[in-house]
Parts: C-alpha cells; sequence; structure tokens
C-alpha cells in the first residue's frame, strides 16, 4: 500500500508498481508466480486516462498474464478482492494479484466536477446537483428517522481520524480532533459539514490470493484466510431505495456470512471495517452488516464499543476519514487492515486482544452497491 | 417507434444538453522527470536498463514489466534510429481536410525496448519504413520538458 496523498508525483503506473512490488515482496513471491491478475479502478474519467485497465496493467504486474479489471464504483475497494477470490476458489489459478489504484489529483478543478455526471442525465442533471447533496439527504433521512443527534455522528469521524495516527500511509490522521471540531467546521450542504467527509486521494493498494495447496507448498506463513464472499446491487434509480436501512448491504453480508457459516455476527465477528467514505456511512453499514440493530449504530459508537479497544473494534485502520479515500485503493484499509489485524501485524493499530475473525465491506456506485468480505487468522 | 426513424439529429426530440468539464494535470511521474528533464537540459534521449532481463525501455518507465524490478539505471539512446512505420494523415480526427498532409512515424532504435511516435521531417513522398532518422530538437531556450521539445525526426542523409 502507498502512501494516501492529495498528490503524488508518480504516475498511477508507478504507484500501482509500488503497492504491487510490496505485495509481492511480503509475500515472498514474484512476478512469476502470479497466474492471474485482477485491477480495480474506478471511472476513467479520474485519472484522465480512457481506458485506465489497460493503462495501469504493466504497474499491476499484468503484462502477458491473464488480465481483468473489475470496477464497481466505491464498492471495489472489496469487490476487487472477490473478483481475484473467484479465480482461486474456481480452481483456475493458484495465485491471483489484486491491484487497485486512484489518481484523483489529475482531474482538475476538483473530482466532484467528474462525480457530478454520475447522476441521471435527464431528470437530475439539469438541477445541477452537486454529489454531496445526496449523501446529505441519505444522512438528514438516517438522523430523522432515528433521532440521531449530529454529535453521535461525528464521534466516528473523530474515532477514525485518531485511529489513523498509527497508520504509515495515513493521510489525515489527527490525534487531538475533538467531535466540537467537528461541528464546528464548514458546512459543506447540511447536515453533512467538512470534517464528516474522507478527502480524495491519489494512492494504491495491492494484495495477493493464493490457494491452500500454493500456501502450504510455498510454506507462507503470512495468511489469513478469506471464508466468506458476497455482493448486492440496490434499484437504480436512487429514489426508489431504502435511505435509512442499507437493504443492499444486508444482502451481501448474508450471502457471505452464510458461505462463512456465521449465524450470529455480533458474537462470532471480532472486528469490522465497514466503508466510511463519511461517518454517518460507518454507521449505517453497521447496521446493513448486522452488527447493530436498526438505529443502534449511534448509541454503541458514543458508549465506546466501536473504539478499538472496544467489545467490537471498528475501522482500526482509521478507515478512509483518517487514511485517505482514493476509491478503489482504499482496499488497503478494508481488506489489508483485515490481513494486518488477523496476522499481528498492524503495529500501532493492532486491536488489543486477539481476533480471529473480521468483516471488510465497500459501498459505491451511486449509494447502491455493497460489496462483504469475510476473513479469519 | 423511434427504432424505426431514421433521423442523425438528436435535437429533434425532447433532449437536454449537457457537457463533462473536466480538465486534467499528468504528472510525468519518477521516470518521467528524468526523461524530460535530460531532454530539456541536455538534449539527451533517455532509456532506462534493466540489466536482469538485459532490456532497455524508451520511453523510461521506473520498473521492469517482465521481472518486475525497480529501475534506476538510464542510458542514451543510440544517436540514430530507424523508421518502422509511417502515416500520412491528410483529414483531421472530425473529417477535415488538412492545409497539408502530415507526416508520422513510428522509430525505434537498436537495442532498444519500444520507440517514440513523432513527426517525421520528410515529404509524404519521402516517407517510407527503414529511413535512418535522427531527433532534430528545439533550440535549449524554447525547450520546456515535454515530448514537444523534439520537433520531429529527420533523415541523416538528404
Amino acid at each position: 500500500m502507498t502512501l494516501f496523498r492529495r498528490r503524488l508525483q508518480e504516475t498511477g503506473k508507478e504507484m500501482c508498481f509500488e503497492a504491487t512490488k510490496m505485495a509481492l515482496d511480503s509475500a515472498g513471491l514474484t512476478r512469476a508466480d502470479v497466474d492471474t491478475v485482477v485491477c480495480g479502478t474506478a471511472p476513467d474519467a479520474f485519472d484522465g486516462v480512457a481506458m485506465k485497465g489497460e493503462y495501469l496493467l504493466d504497474g499491476c504486474g499484468g503484462y502477458r498474464k491473464p488480465y481483468t479489471r473489475v470496477f464497481t464504483g466505491g464498492g471495489t475497494g472489496v469487490f476487487s478482492t472477490i473478483a481475484g477470490w473467484w479465480h482461486v476458489a474456481s480452481g483456475l489459478a493458484d495465485v491471483a494479484l489484486v491491484v487497485n489504484e486512484e489518481k484523483m489529483s489529475s482531474c482538475q478543478p476538483h473530482p466532484q466536477s467528474v462525480f457530478a455526471h454520475i447522476w441521471d442525465p435527464i431528470l437530475d442533471r439539469p438541477l445541477k446537483p452537486n454529489l454531496v447533496w445526496i449523501f446529505a439527504m441519505e444522512m438528514n433521512r438516517y438522523m430523522t428517522v432515528y433521532g440521531v443527534k449530529k454529535e453521535d455522528i461525528a464521534r466516528v469521524a473523530v474515532k477514525n481520524k485518531r485511529n489513523a495516527v498509527g497508520h504509515p500511509c495515513a493521510q489525515l490522521a489527527d490525534p487531538n480532533i475533538t467531535v466540537d471540531d467537528v461541528l464546528n467546521s464548514e458546512v459543506m450542504a447540511w447536515p453533512v459539514q467538512r470534517l464528516d467527509i474522507s478527502p480524495p486521494s491519489d494512492g494504491a493498494s495491492a494484495v495477493v490470493l493464493a490457494s491452500e495447496d500454493f500456501i502450504r507448498k510455498r510454506r507462507i506463513k503470512d495468511r489469513a484466510w478469506i471464508s466468506g464472499v458476497g455482493w448486492c446491487i440496490d434499484s437504480t434509480m436512487w429514489t426508489d431505495r431504502d435511505l435509512v436501512f442499507p437493504e443492499y448491504v444486508a444482502r451481501a453480508a448474508k450471502m457471505a456470512y452464510k458461505m462463512a457459516k456465521i449465524d450470529e455476527p455480533r458474537r462470532q465477528i471480532d472486528f469490522a471495517e465497514p466503508y466510511d467514505p463519511f461517518d454517518y456511512k460507518e454507521l449505517h453499514h453497521l447496521e446493513g452488516l448486522l452488527l447493530a440493530d436498526k438505529g443502534e449504530a449511534p448509541t454503541l459508537t458514543r458508549e465506546g464499543v466501536t473504539e478499538r479497544d472496544g467489545k467490537m473494534p471498528v475501522c482500526p485502520s482509521g478507515g478512509l476519514l483518517g487514511v485517505g479515500n482514493p476509491i478503489a485503493a482504499t482496499m488497503g484499509m478494508k481488506i489489508g487492515e483485515l490481513f494486518w489485524q488477523l496476522t499481528g501485524q498492524a503495529g500501532e493499530r493492532q486491536i488489543p486482544r486477539e481476533v480471529h475473525t473480521g468483516v471488510s465491506q465497500a459501498w459505491g456506485d451511486l449509494m447502491q452497491y455493497g460489496s462483504v468480505v469475510v476473513m479469519r487468522a | 417507434m423511434t427504432f424505426l426513424d431514421r433521423t442523425t439529429d438528436a435535437r429533434r426530440f425532447r433532449h437536454w444538453e449537457g457537457n463533462v468539464e473536466a480538465d486534467y494535470i499528468y504528472t510525468s511521474g519518477v521516470a518521467g522527470e528524468r526523461f524530460f528533464v535530460a531532454l530539456r537540459d541536455e538534449g539527451r534521449i533517455l532509456a532506462s536498463r534493466c540489466t536482469s532481463c538485459d532490456l532497455n525501455y524508451l520511453p523510461p518507465r521506473m520498473f521492469c514489466e517482465d521481472c518486475f524490478a525497480e529501475l534506476t539505471e538510464y542510458l542514451d539512446v543510440p544517436k540514430t534510429g530507424q523508421v518502422a512505420a509511417v502515416t500520412v494523415a491528410y483529414e483531421d480526427r472530425t473529417g477535415a481536410k488538412l492545409s497539408h498532409p502530415q507526416v508520422w512515424g513510428f522509430v525505434i532504435f537498436k537495442g532498444i525496448r519500444g520507440g517514440l511516435l513523432h513527426r517525421l521531417l520528410v515529404p509524404p513522398a519521402r516517407a517510407r519504413a527503414g529511413l535512418a532518422v535522427r531527433p532534430k530538437l528545439r533550440p535549449r531556450e524554447a525547450r520546456t520538458g515535454t515530448i514537444a521539445d523534439i520537433d520531429g525526426f529527420e533523415p541523416v542523409r538528404f
């Protein structure tokens, strides 16, 4: 995983190379060991390169290999690992390399100008909406239905930006941030304020997936096992979705839990890395992942349950709010953190008790897509 | 039935006109920085070298796409290159006639993997694969560190 920064000198290919090299080195493998490569990366319009998958392939180690680019919006942060997994689980490959990249700083003056075009071109775009509006409405709906206070949502931003202090790649770690800082930050589209949102970033991350036989044969010690995967997409019309409960995340989670033989997620899962591009989304997603009852996530947060030393640590990596949000490359916190926590390599971020099972989730397309991976030590 | 209507004018239907406003700043990256600074300041064309694969990449890359080593060694490409392929453009990308035909070539160098796409500074009748060429650089004071610091490739002998 590379540094996450607002602007990096490296090209997208070069960032991919750095992340891929780190992943291969840490597994003790070379490019020759890799059977297939999956690249996860967001719309071409961010990097400003048409056919970005083809453009990035040499940095991803895809040269003269079976190579696929996948994209499910922000959901790519977890989905590309699922796409890598099915290559190995099907028996087609022994080793699949998954590389995610985003270079959002190319897009001027701000990637928001590209995000503006994911709205329906006839019904919405003539009104010149800003993407933040739609999240503001979802957040407002959640607050209204459950009577959630803004300060309980702000606690998520505080927790994650503090958790990110121990992350070597972090862009927005802050050991001293307070709830008041969040509540006093500029209002972008009420109730969304500046510190409720993760920043756009440049960055890349990579993971190596391998079959059990290969791991045993090569005696790879640092490994965690993918025991469940799930993904689901909701209605194409955002106006047709439940803005309070992310049903698509719940369905993806149930699919993954079934595969992982989890029937009591709150008891059987030790920690979670849900997608947190906005602070309220962590709460939404905890409920979607069935790790909190509907409307209960703000209370769990207030009571410290989701702190790193709490009963159910959530985003011990620092998440997107603290580490940064280079869309697909957030795989570094979502899949990467599960691996590092489960193998005891999270350093300052290590959860201070033994953990055996973690779940990660990403969220994407136009707030309608959920991807979930369960991993075990 | 819209499918059976033949029209080339979408404005005949109720419509909304939009444009995707997006401008870009592309960084040239680690290897690109080395390449363009050497071109601008010293008039050199550099390739990066992979010693383990015995490969030299033009344009230079910071890594070998094959063995995946990080590349830090650079060398000059030979002074003379060879035209591998040519095309002569008569229309622009909108289909409008160009005032003068443009001659484009793909130039390769002995011992170098890759090559450069650039203008060929010859009349269309002389454009052919196999031509020995060398880069014609803009004067030092006019060079800014972009691919346009090379005016084009000219034949070694007239």
